[in-house]
């Protein structure tokens, strides 16, 4: 158990995929599932792979970079533990290394994407928010670590320095 | 599988009060409700033998109820869930009835929603302690204060604004269009008329597209709503309300990560349409009032796309049209909605349309009981919907997740 922000981040010991996830983050690694059957990575722990119902997988360290495919902006939070970080930006990365597979052979026109959901944070300190004025959609992002306790980390994103993906999209308010 | 189209029927409807101070228990309220809708539907506590709720932990089970009331029930059921489960529900008790299990069931929803356990999570002086234990899936969005509905939902309105240019205006235009309808609706918790300068110049909620009035109004409330066969509803109170199609639960796949997923604005009424109108045998164009589930200004304007009525991209360019509201080609939430009358988890949106299929919106015209109306839509007036035979109820869990329902006089 680790607090954070003044929640208590429990993996619980028999939580094998959270657990992976949340170790590699304590060594300041990406790690996702990859299928030992299909090959295919997932972008959210789970018992098995949604592509070919395989329960085979390994660990496998990702890039850790990726773009920025849509965010929002919280501006009220409903847990205690946010309020003195309101405006915080919570982002969806869209990580480069697997990028719209057709789903089920492309099956009513889905893809599915290695997506991830977090905070978009400073580089130089993943305990500070990223201004609101900085987050658009399109704009490149690098995996940053927040260190729990010894044994657990947490993925945050912050922006990389590279070239936007494509023309940077936000709201205009 | 056999088409149940007219054979079940909706018989009765019946709610508490609206508010933000109930003052009485989740027990008290929903007693309330379901002595309403059987009184509605003028069933005493022999005739009605089945019971089916829903909840997220903070209802009280069909029992209960049904002991407060003294029925004896042949079949009951408490279900987890939230948003799109009357649709549902709806479908399983014609199911049930159907498997000969019991003839008349009353759905209902009991909730203390400002006061005991607050949707947006927000905790309550009285009410439900806050979790502070982050753990299992939790770990991937409550750990990232990614917590409440407005959030959770938000990649999806975000991406909806980029790829489309779906506007701020045009979600206010929901709202406006919702609280003008509730102005007529004396039993709406907000009944004053907004403009879409009060919407924009309301506080953020979420940016970039929910302001706090784009969001539905937490409320107290408990609301019940019955079925029963086709040919019980004839010898009833009330002029049957005849359902011709439930669709429902229909989820996208990778419901629980949708965001994974590409188009990641379309909604599961993508999947849920072809269920809907293929066994009610009518299309979007017959439909001349919708109850579409309005969480959010957003979420209407998802749906309409996801279930045909207009094509995806154009539902904010559809609500800002005039046909949403009374007088217009095809209203929604008549009665306010959630937006303005009360937020129930959905079940109003189907009691509105109930009550409209009967012509008895209980509006301020003097006679409604009778099916009189004067049409005047103005402030304080009218909300009948001229002549409406079909209705349409599109509910809303998630973006990947939805319920529907065809309802005709
Ligand atoms: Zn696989």
């Amino acid at each position: 158990m680790a607090e954070y922000k003044g929640m208590n981040i429990f993996v619980a010991p028999n939580d094998h995929e959270h657990l992976g996830l949340f170790k590699a983050a304590r060594q300041h690694k990406l790690v996702v599932q990859k299928c030992a059957d299909c090959g295919r990575l997932r972008g959210h722990p789970g018992r098995a792979c949604p592509f070919c119902t395989s329960l085979n997988w390994d660990w496998q360290e990702v890039s850790g970079k990726g773009t920025i495919y849509s965010y929002e902006i919280v501006t009220q939070a409903t847990r205690p533990a946010f309020r003195d970080w309101v405006p915080y930006p919570v982002v969806l990365v869209e990580l480069d290394e697997q990028r719209q597979v057709p789903w089920q052979g492309g099956l009513e026109g889905h893809t599915v994407s290695l997506r991830m959901a977090g905070n978009l944070v400073k580089a130089d300190n993943p305990l500070e928010r990223e201004d609101e004025e900085r987050v658009a959609i399109g704009q490149r992002v690098k995996v940053v670590f927040v260190d729990l306790d010894d044994e657990l980390g947490l993925v945050q994103w912050a922006l990389s320095g590279e070239p936007p993906e494509h023309t940077p999209w936000r709201a205009p308010v | 599988m056999g088409n149940l189209r007219d054979k079940y029927c909706i018989v009765g409807v019946g709610e508490t009060e609206y508010s933000r101070n109930s003052g009485r228990t989740q027990r008290a309220l929903g007693v309330e409700a379901l002595r309403a809708a059987m009184g509605d539907a003028g069933l005493g506590p022999q005739d009605v033998n089945g019971m089916l709720s829903y909840h997220s932990n903070d209802s009280v089970p069909s029992p209960v109820l049904a002991h407060d009331l003294g029925l004896r029930l042949d079949f009951y059921m408490d279900c987890s869930g939230g948003g799109s489960s009357i649709e549902a529900l709806i479908g399983i008790a014609m199911g049930v009835i159907e498997a000969g299990m019991c003839h008349t069931v009353a759905i209902y929803r009991a909730m203390n929603g400002y006061t005991f356990a607050r949707i947006g999570g927000t905790p309550t002086a009285g009410g439900r302690a806050p979790v502070t234990d982050v753990s299992g899936p939790a770990l991937e969005s409550v750990s990232y204060g990614l917590t409440s509905a407005a959030q959770s939902f938000h990649f999806s309105f975000t991406r909806h604004m980029y790829e489309y240019g779906t506007t701020n205006e045009q979600l206010a235009q929901v709202k406006v269009v919702h609280s003008r309808h509730a102005s007529n609706n004396p039993k709406a918790l907000y009944k004053q008329r907004v403009t879409v300068a009060d919407v924009l110049n309301s506080r953020w909620i979420v940016k970039p597209g929910c302001h706090l009035l784009d969001c539905c109004v937490e409320t107290d409330n408990a609301t019940c709503i019955i079925v029963t066969t086709a040919e019980r509803a004839r010898h009833l109170r009330k002029r049957p309300i005849y359902i011709m199609s439930v669709a429902g639960r229909v989820s996208n796949p990778f419901t629980s990560h949708h965001y994974q997923m590409d188009p990641i604005t379309r909604h599961a009424g993508y999947y849920a349409s072809r269920i809907l109108w293929r066994n009610a045998g009518v299309e979007p164009e017959d439909i001349q009032l919708t109850g579409a589930y309005d969480a959010f200004t957003f979420t209407p304007i998802l749906m309409l796309e996801g279930f045909g009525f207009c094509q995806p991209g154009e539902g904010g360019a559809y609500v800002s049209s005039g046909i949403i509201e009374l007088g217009g080609k095809r209203p929604n939430n008549t009665s306010g909605g959630q937006l303005c009358e009360g937020y129930t988890h959905g079940m109003n949106l189907v009691i509105e349309n109930v009550r409209q299929l009967r012509h008895q919106a209980d509006d301020s015209c003097p006679n409604w009981e009778k099916g009189e109306h004067t049409y005047d839509y103005s402030e304080g007036g009218c909300r009948q919907v001229k002549d409406v035979e079909l209705a349409a109820n599109l509910g809303w869990a998630m973006p990947a997740t939805t319920s529907a329902l065809v309802l005709r006089r």
